[in-house]
């Protein structure tokens, strides 16, 4: 059965950390492409080739045609590079330098694609966009490749002529196309799209050069492009350096994070996601109301409804995309700044490219991403500021106190707004790397007075007077003025991006993985304490057992990541049917899962405890419900052990159970046994009978040579016939199944008790002759047990009465049950653990202590029994009965009795299509599988 | 007067919401409001207290309460030489909470670590809501753990100085003690200036007054 064969191979790698690693796998060709063009998910390289591309944007052919007199003439530059087709874009990157001419043009901006004139050996397309940007690509490389490279580029094409239906109401959505609008196409109607809260509630900070940097943005996309066509040269990225002007940062952000990708590719998602949800609610969004007002509070839209709303809107929508992470304190405060400038639409998008791809992990619930990225900057700082480090760990200085918010805000709570938008431009643009090259620089420019104090609280103090001072002149006492007139900040600019410019995005990668492993494997230690210390107090677990109970629940549910904190931690039934089987000798897959109905069974009896300890009917189980679930499993008391499972089936509140339950209830005994009936278990009584035999073969071989009590040796070269003790347990655990059966309908009630009948006369009654078993089949047929219209019940007293009565259920109830329950043990050797009887007998010989002492026993009471007195130094659990007794008495007898009972099922009963449903149960737990002749191994006894 | 300096670095610990900022800003500025600055990982403030002619200067670490950020308690308890760990008297599960930070403390803090259970927001009850852990409930978690116990407002003010001032009195019998056992600063990060070499025990129980003296 492919459950427990998974099972098996699960259990055989256990390992914690390869269960939460395996998301940080290799990643594959078109990750990486995606990575590095922030493209959504569903971009792959469709085809790829070498090319030249040359691009004449209309604004300067216009110049070039003024300039030449009127003649059109290709003036433009030829870039070298990788061209990429995707689903939905087209990707080029200059192989020398990527940084002189990059683009990511989205296909359903192409208006047209025409074959351009080339020579026979070569061949071209001309591009022309929307806007009448014109692009000729000159393929390099073989003529079937270009020709293959074309061909797909015309199926990707016509597959996207249904979003070019999108294009136009995406572009109305861009302040670059009203710039372009107003200003070049002289619409004096343009208006600016929606935005941002800062364009009706103003920009924060120095708005003094808003109009220049305009107006480089504006050339810029003249002569590149913009949004979704937009050519990235050395001066986009100058452009962004020098600050963006605040009207078009909502943009620029989308474009560097390529969340404009994503929200071109999905232009519902997000008003679908809200509506989905309005009016839910959930832990995160309660959260998330607590904190809107603690949201950059000093600005005026976040004292405001308008603005408040729009932050609920764009948090609540994010943890329903999300529900892993929810909602986390530092997003208000990032959404909070994404919204001055952004659209809720736009703020929503880009949050999700910031927490997928900028900042992994560092909102999850366990914020592994947080610790793990503290952890790298300690390791930065250890590399290139060899002197601070030595400083911070001579003075037990925990940096992370330091720095953790601004990781977890991205500066947005330590710096005045103004520059940590400029932040936010820089590590939009260039990755997580600019994160650690501002920290670095922050520690860099404040070394002299960090060096000199010797504890977290005074970094704090200095580093927060230095962010308050940010906009002061750096070189206040200098006599130059254009050096004097050089902030602060932008010292730390330059300190961060020009000292730390080898601090990059690889490098991060590099060392997040580094300690990728740690940190996870931390925080999962960490869980796993709080949590074992937060646990119930049980009676019959350890300490150790319940760390183990820990593991194994976690293991079985597979979605969870505990240090990741992603999946629910909850158990459902499936995962608790592995749970209990990877511990529990009963559960565990054996021969009878073969048989359907016997799944059948061991499914119904899982659900039925998987129900009981479900204390709060949610269908799932928390590991609470499963440690007090697993505590009663292991009660010592058999009474308890009894009432336990008579709970089962009772109805709630009522200690008896009614006629199909009592069926129900003698099936899952039925099951409960089988491991043991089938042999794949060995109980203490068949454990004794092994252990009696080897001391007779010992006596007999002894008798002769009257050799001293002290010195017996373990049996040496005595075979034992394991079939013979499989085959004797198999039938004494039948004959108790029979037993149980026979009386529990002798013993249920109908209205009142019909007759009484001595417990003793009943356990003689496999003695009886045919007749008067017949005639208690009389009886047994009145019993209202198969008579739908008479409700017959047994109660908690009689089904305990019923099991006492039976030496092996009352054995099972009292131990052999509990110790089929393997807590204690580690994971990985429950399944080195076959169960096989072999082991046992291995086990047996290991434990030769044992076998010693109860030969001498033996010795001893042989001698009493010589003498006429009565063996009375047996040892209570052990001498409840001469084992090997009551198989030689009846062999068959038992076997033959139940059918005889089923027979008389069939012929007596009222309801016939039930008994025969009955018989046919009884006789797949009874006959099937358990008995059938198997190689009589022998098992030779050496030592 | 010629002071000495002690510093106590304290963290506060708590269930979100249940007013841990609140007591902080109580102590520090005797105001009340809602907070201005969100908690991000932790704040960090200070605040010197006269405890007759010696003064502490509190370190306080206030933490992020909302539950995620547990993992990160631990780097900002680590070396802490006190902890109030604060629930809402009108929040059970606040109070489970607090159990367990306690238990969490006893584990993995300094060993001497001196911790205070604080049920806040008394005002609430005295308002007619309804107080849903009892005071005798956790007076008996207070005694089985060795810990000082108050309820206080943080909105009235009432008994929030003195869970510092409990807090300030129990600390300087301890510092002597490892003073004289370790010579100054040991692993348990003990914070002692170098002019606070005295023996505090005497002022103990002398009448203690708070200063509004930031820093």
């Amino acid at each position: 059965m492919s459950f427990f064969d998974s099972l098996r191979q699960k259990a055989a790698s256990v390992n914690f950390l390869d269960k939460l690693t395996d998301s940080s796998q290799p990643t594959s060709r078109d990750q990486r492409f995606r990575s590095e063009y922030k493209l959504p998910s569903e971009e792959t390289i469709v085809d790829d080739t070498n090319a030249d591309i040359s691009i004449m944007h209309p604004h300067t052919r216009a110049k070039d045609r003024s300039r030449t007199g009127g003649k059109d003439r290709n003036s433009s530059y030829v870039y070298s590079g990788r061209l990429y087709l995707t689903p939905h874009y087209f990707v080029f990157k200059d192989s020398y330098d990527s940084a002189s001419c990059n683009f990511t043009i989205n296909l359903s901006t192409i208006r047209k694609v025409e074959r351009a004139p080339a020579s026979s050996y070569e061949s071209s397309l001309a591009i022309t966009l929307y806007c009448d940007t014109r692009m000729v690509i000159q393929f390099i490389g073989l003529k079937n490749r270009t020709e293959q490279f074309c061909r797909k580029l015309k199926d990707v094409l016509r597959e996207n002529v249904p979003n070019t239906k999108k294009l136009i109401p995406f572009l109305d959505s861009c302040y670059s196309e009203y710039l372009i609008a107003k200003n070049v196409l002289s619409k004096c109607d343009a208006r600016p799209s929606p935005a941002g809260l800062g364009q009706k509630y103003r920009y924060p900070g120095d708005l003094s050069k808003e109009k220049a940097k305009l107006k480089l943005w504006f050339d810029y996309f003249q002569d590149h492009g913009k949004n979704l066509t937009i050519v990235k040269n050395h001066l986009f990225y100058k452009l962004i350096r020098v600050g963006v002007p605040n009207r078009l940062r909502g943009e620029i952000w989308e474009l560097c994070s390529g969340s404009i990708y994503n929200r071109f590719a999905n232009p519902d998602e997000y008003h679908n996601i809200l509506q989905a949800n309005a009016g839910k609610d959930s832990r995160a969004i309660e959260e998330i109301e607590k904190d809107l007002n603690r949201s950059l509070p000093e600005y005026a839209a976040y004292q405001d409804e308008e603005g408040i709303k729009r932050l609920r809107n764009v948090l609540t929508a994010y943890s329903w995309k999300n529900p892993d992470v929810g909602y986390c304190q530092a997003m208000n405060i990032l959404v909070a700044g994404l919204l001055i400038f952004m659209t809720e639409e736009q703020a929503f998008w880009c949050l999700v490219s910031i927490c997928d791809n900028y900042v992994p992990g560092y909102y999850s619930k366990t914020m592994y991403g947080t610790l793990l990225d503290q952890k790298v900057f300690e390791s930065f700082v250890e590399q290139k500021m060899p002197l601070m480090w030595e400083h911070i760990i001579e003075n037990d200085i925990q940096l992370s106190v330091v720095s953790l918010p601004w990781f977890l805000s991205l500066f947005f709570t330590s710096m005045p707004l103004p520059f940590a938008f400029r932040i936010m431009d820089l590590f939009l643009l260039n990755g997580p790397n600019a994160l650690f090259q501002v920290a670095l620089g922050i520690l860099k420019v404040n070394a002299e007075d960090l060096l000199e104090v010797d504890d977290d609280g005074m970094f704090i103090a200095i580093l927060k007077n230095y962010f308050h001072t940010l906009e002061q002149s750096a070189h206040p006492e200098s006599t130059n003025p254009k050096y004097k007139q050089i902030t602060k900040f932008q010292e730390l600019l330059v300190v961060s991006f020009k000292e730390f410019s080898n601090v990059t995005v690889s490098m991060v990668e590099q060392e997040r993985e580094k300690y990728c492993k740690d940190i996870l494997h931390n925080i999962e230690s960490f869980a796993k304490r709080t949590q074992l210390r937060n646990l119930p107090q049980v009676r019959n677990l350890t300490q150790e057992e319940l760390s183990n109970i820990y593991d194994l629940f976690y293991l079985c549910i597979e979605s969870h990541k505990i240090s990741m904190g992603t999946g629910s931690s909850n158990m459902d039934f499936e995962a608790f049917m592995q749970f209990l089987s990877s511990f529990c000798d009963w559960c565990k897959p054996g021969d009878s899962d073969h048989i359907p109905r016997f799944r059948k069974q061991k499914r119904d009896f899982l659900k039925r405890i998987f129900s009981k300890w479900d204390r709060n009917v949610t269908g799932e189980l928390t590991l609470n419900d499963v440690v007090y679930g697993v505590d009663s499993l292991l009660s010592k008391d058999i009474m308890s052990s009894i009432n336990n499972f008579f709970a089962l089936f009772s109805q709630s509140g009522k200690d008896e159970v009614s006629g199909e339950g009592i069926l129900q209830l003698s099936e899952a005994l039925l099951f409960l046994t089988d491991a043991w009936k089938s042999g794949r278990c060995v109980d203490n009584l068949t454990k004794q009978a092994i252990e009696d035999d080897i001391a007779d073969s010992l006596i007999i071989k002894n008798s002769g040579q009257g050799e001293s009590l002290e010195n017996i040796q373990l049996p040496s070269g005595v075979t034992i016939d394991e079939e013979k003790y499989k085959q004797e347990q198999a039938e004494r655990y039948l004959q108790a199944a029979s037993h149980f059966l026979q009386r529990s309908f002798e013993y249920a009630k109908a209205a009142e008790p019909e007759e009484e009948v001595d417990l003793l006369d009943l356990s003689d009654g496999e003695g009886d002759s045919s007749e008067a078993k017949k005639k208690k089949w009389q009886t047994l047929r009145a019993n209202a047990a198969l008579n739908p219209e008479k409700r017959s019940v047994m109660n908690l007293a009689t089904f305990r009465m019923i099991i006492l009565a039976d030496e092996t259920y009352e054995m099972f109830f009292a131990l052999t049950f509990r110790k089929s329950i393997h807590v204690g043990e580690k994971i990985g050797s429950l399944d080195g653990r076959g169960g096989a009887l072999r082991n046992m007998f291995d086990g047996l010989l290991a434990d030769g202590k044992r076998v010693a002492s109860q030969v001498r026993r033996r010795v001893d009471s042989a001698a009493t029994r010589s003498s006429g007195s009565s063996g009375a130094a047996m040892d209570t659990l052990d001498s409840q009965e001469e084992v090997d007794d009551f198989s030689s008495d009846h062999p068959y007898e038992h076997e033959e009795l139940l059918k005889n009972d089923l027979i008389s099922f069939e012929e007596e009963s009222e309801d016939g299509v039930r008994s025969e449903s009955q018989r046919k149960k009884l006789q797949d737990f009874s006959f099937t599988g358990s008995l059938g002749s198997g190689d009589n191994s022998l098992i030779e006894f050496e030592t | 007067m010629n002071t000495s300096v002690t510093s106590i670095k304290l963290v506060l610990l708590g269930e979100a919401a249940v007013g841990k900022s609140s007591i902080v800003l109580r102590f520090v500025s005797n105001d009340f409001a809602e907070n201005k600055e969100p908690t991000i990982g932790a704040a960090f403030l200070t605040q010197r207290v006269n405890m007759g002619d010696h003064t502490i200067k509190f370190e306080i670490w206030d933490t992020a309460g909302q539950e995620r950020f547990a993992s990160l308690a631990p780097m900002y308890y680590r070396n802490a030489q006190a902890a109030l760990v604060v629930y809402d008297v009108t929040k059970p599960q606040s109070f489970i909470k607090a159990r367990h930070w306690v238990k969490e403390l006893h584990e993995q803090a300094s060993r001497d670590i001196v911790i205070a259970l604080v049920g806040n927001k008394l005002d609430i009850i005295e308002n007619g809501a309804e107080r849903k852990v009892a005071r005798e409930e956790a007076e008996s978690l207070a005694q089985q753990e060795g810990l000082l116990f108050f309820e206080t407002s943080a909105k009235t003010g009432s008994n929030v100085n003195d869970v510092f001032l409990g807090i300030g009195q129990k600390i300087p019998l301890k510092t002597a003690q490892n003073q004289a056992q370790d010579g100054g600063r040991g692993s348990s990060g003990l914070r002692i200036n170098d002019d606070s070499r005295v023996d505090l025990r005497a002022s103990n129980g002398q009448a203690t007054s708070a200063s509004g003296c930031n820093c």
